[in-house]
């Protein structure tokens, strides 16, 4: 890699002019332009995931997803390896895969039949003989275009449009300690998100779905009908009566840790509604084979991650989420439930509680969803011109972890999101 | 091509073949709950839209139609307890998402009985719901209404499932009663 030290300026784009270190600009979530430029440089540049591995298990499973603006097909290939295809006939750019997944050797263009391998070849092409000699050559030119770097960790399938780029353990950096953390919890190692993805339409820009993922101010508000209604939060939500963290990880991940809160209170699944372990007694009883006694009930204290990895996954307890930006205004979110595999009754459970807190119907992240409709809204009105994020900033501690804050309202997540984004969205588009 | 002669035995057999495929329209009390059902969900009369339930009560958006709850994400899947919970977070007033709530009225139709137990109806319905809140946004569907009849004559919901027809797609939040 070359050092450079100031770097020259590449374009009219003023970085400076929408995030300082205690605030961001109201139009990173209402300009076109900006959105734009998101997608050319955090989604074309970067990181991004795109699926996990158990749904593409078997050769010549795949799925359609999108990475920023370009549709792709992720494809476990005849060969056994995972590709990241761009989704688009290398003739007349047909759309080339129209299902949401399946399982296919080949996929054949609706448009002039040209078929492709799952690896992405081009295989075959109908009246080939008018491209007389150059047949061969169109052949291999017009194999399907793939993102060249794909990897994965514990599962989650990353890929970059780029081909040069930090590698994927450089990028997830301390946030694969999250993820470590969610596999804690399966005696295999392994968990399947095959439950299928809610799809649930945010009418608001894709950071505001995000960075609320890791706000630990919210809560007691946006969520007050579910704690007056129904029952009280696991933990209490006022920050000083609670040992909770929130962190800015690095790279642009960030999360909220109760894991200390747990361990004081050391009873296991607090975060799983409080059942009491004889209820999954082959859950419980797998994890302490795989692991020992105390390991496993160390896991079951802490539970699951709440964990933003930048910039499209959130790892939201016995949920995954990811988000599909849409346009500036408008954002998919991806949910499903964490499957641990042969744990049938825990899995029961885990799916009936996804479906009371999560997607459009579900008692919390419906009202996140109108909140973040409101905040769009209210994004019209120009001023003031910043929206700051300077809660606790007196307060972060540097450890080796990250940059922490003990007030769990402080806004420390959303100032290390910003400040990846600066980097990013301010470098070379 | 030659037009097919068609013989009184083929004529017979197409007669008994639609008449198989046709379905009993419902009796006039189960129609009318279905209506009350409807009317108490469109003006948010949460309270009483609870009571129409039975104790083992499902409510359910899935998906896909041929979902398996012990291994798919519905949309909603409630049995009695949840949804008393969400009939309990709409009464606070405090569920942004519906505060104010959608105002709402949907067209319950092509009503048809689908299964007769001793003491259950199933009936499907086409339904159109047009709701305004901010904006106007319509659903549609096929809604399958499973009504029990007690032997006090009195009628209470057991199930309702609702198939909506872009449940593949992004759904937009659906905080009311569906």
């Amino acid at each position: 890699m070359t050092t450079v030290e100031t770097p020259a300026p590449v374009d009219e784009f003023d970085v400076s002019a929408m995030v300082r270190p205690d605030r961001v600009h109201g139009s990173v979530y209402t300009s076109p332009e900006i959105f734009r430029r998101e997608m050319d440089t955090i989604f074309k540049t970067g990181w991004v995931y795109v699926a996990h591995e158990s749904e593409v298990i078997e050769r010549g499973d795949y799925l359609t997803r999108m990475i920023g603006h370009d549709p792709v097909v992720v494809a476990r290939g005849r060969d056994g390896m995972v590709r990241v295809l761009l989704n688009r006939c290398t003739h007349r750019a047909n759309k080339l895969c129209n299902a949401e997944k399946g399982n296919a050797n080949a996929f054949r263009c609706p448009y002039h039949g040209w078929t492709f391998a799952n690896t992405g070849a081009l295989q075959g092409v109908p009246m080939r003989q008018a491209y007389g000699e150059a047949f061969e050559q169109v052949r291999s030119e017009l194999g399907l275009a793939a993102a060249p770097r794909v990897d994965s960790y514990g599962g989650f399938v990353f890929a970059s449009l780029a081909a040069e780029g930090v590698s994927l353990p450089e990028h997830l950096g301390k946030a694969t300690h999250a993820i470590d953390r969610l596999l804690n919890l399966s005696p295999t190692r392994r968990i399947d998100l095959r439950a299928n993805w809610m799809k649930h339409m945010h009418h608001a820009n894709w950071k505001m779905v995000v960075e609320n993922n890791v706000d630990g101010y919210h809560a007691l508000f946006t969520h007050a009908s579910v704690y007056d209604a129904i029952r009280p939060a696991k933990v209490s939500h006022v920050p000083t009566k609670v040992d909770v963290l929130v962190r800015d990880i690095g790279n642009g991940h960030s999360e909220i840790d109760y894991s200390n809160e747990y361990r004081k209170l050391d009873e296991e699944f607090v975060w799983y509604g409080r059942i009491p372990r004889a209820q999954l007694p082959e859950y419980v009883g797998a994890l302490e084979r795989a692991y020992g006694p105390e390991q496993a009930h160390d896991a079951l204290v802490v539970g699951p991650p709440h964990t933003l990895i930048w910039p499209n996954l959130f790892l939201a307890e016995m949920n995954v989420m990811f988000v599909e930006p849409q346009a500036v205004d408008r954002t998919i979110a991806y949910t499903t439930a964490v499957l641990i595999p042969g744990q049938d009754k825990l899995n029961e459970r885990t799916l009936r509680r996804a479906e009371g807190a999560m997607g459009p119907a579900g008692f919390l992240i419906a009202d996140d969803g109108e909140i973040g409709m409101r905040n769009q809204a209210g994004l019209a009105a120009e001023l003031p011109e910043w929206l700051v994020l300077s809660r606790g900033m007196s307060t972060d501690v540097i450890d080796d972890t990250g940059i922490i804050n003990t007030d769990k309202s402080a806004e420390t997540p959303q100032r290390g999101f910003y400040s990846r984004w600066a980097a990013v969205v301010g470098g070379k588009a | 091509m030659s037009m097919t002669v068609e013989t009184g035995i083929d004529e017979a057999r197409r007669s008994a073949a639609i008449s198989a495929a046709m379905r009993p329209v419902p009796e006039a009390d189960i129609l009318s709950f279905l209506y009350l059902e409807s009317r108490l969900a469109d003006e948010g009369r949460y309270t009483e839209w609870e009571s129409l339930w039975a104790e083992d009560a499902v409510y359910r958006v899935p998906m896909h139609p041929d979902d398996d709850p012990r291994t798919t994400l519905a949309y909603i899947n409630d049995n009695r307890r949840r949804i008393k919970s969400r009939v309990a977070q709409l009464n606070t007033g405090n569920r942004h998402s519906q505060t104010p709530p959608s105002v709402m009225r949907r067209v319950l139709s092509n009503s048809e009985v689908v299964a007769i137990t001793d003491d259950t109806v199933t009936v499907e319905s086409n339904f159109a719901l047009f709701e305004y809140r901010v904006r106007q946004r319509f659903w549609a569907g096929r809604v399958i209404h499973t009504v029990r009849r007690s032997n006090d004559g009195g009628l209470r919901l057991v199930g309702k499932v609702v198939h909506l027809i872009d449940a593949g797609g992004p759904v937009d939040t659906l905080a009311f009663l569906i």
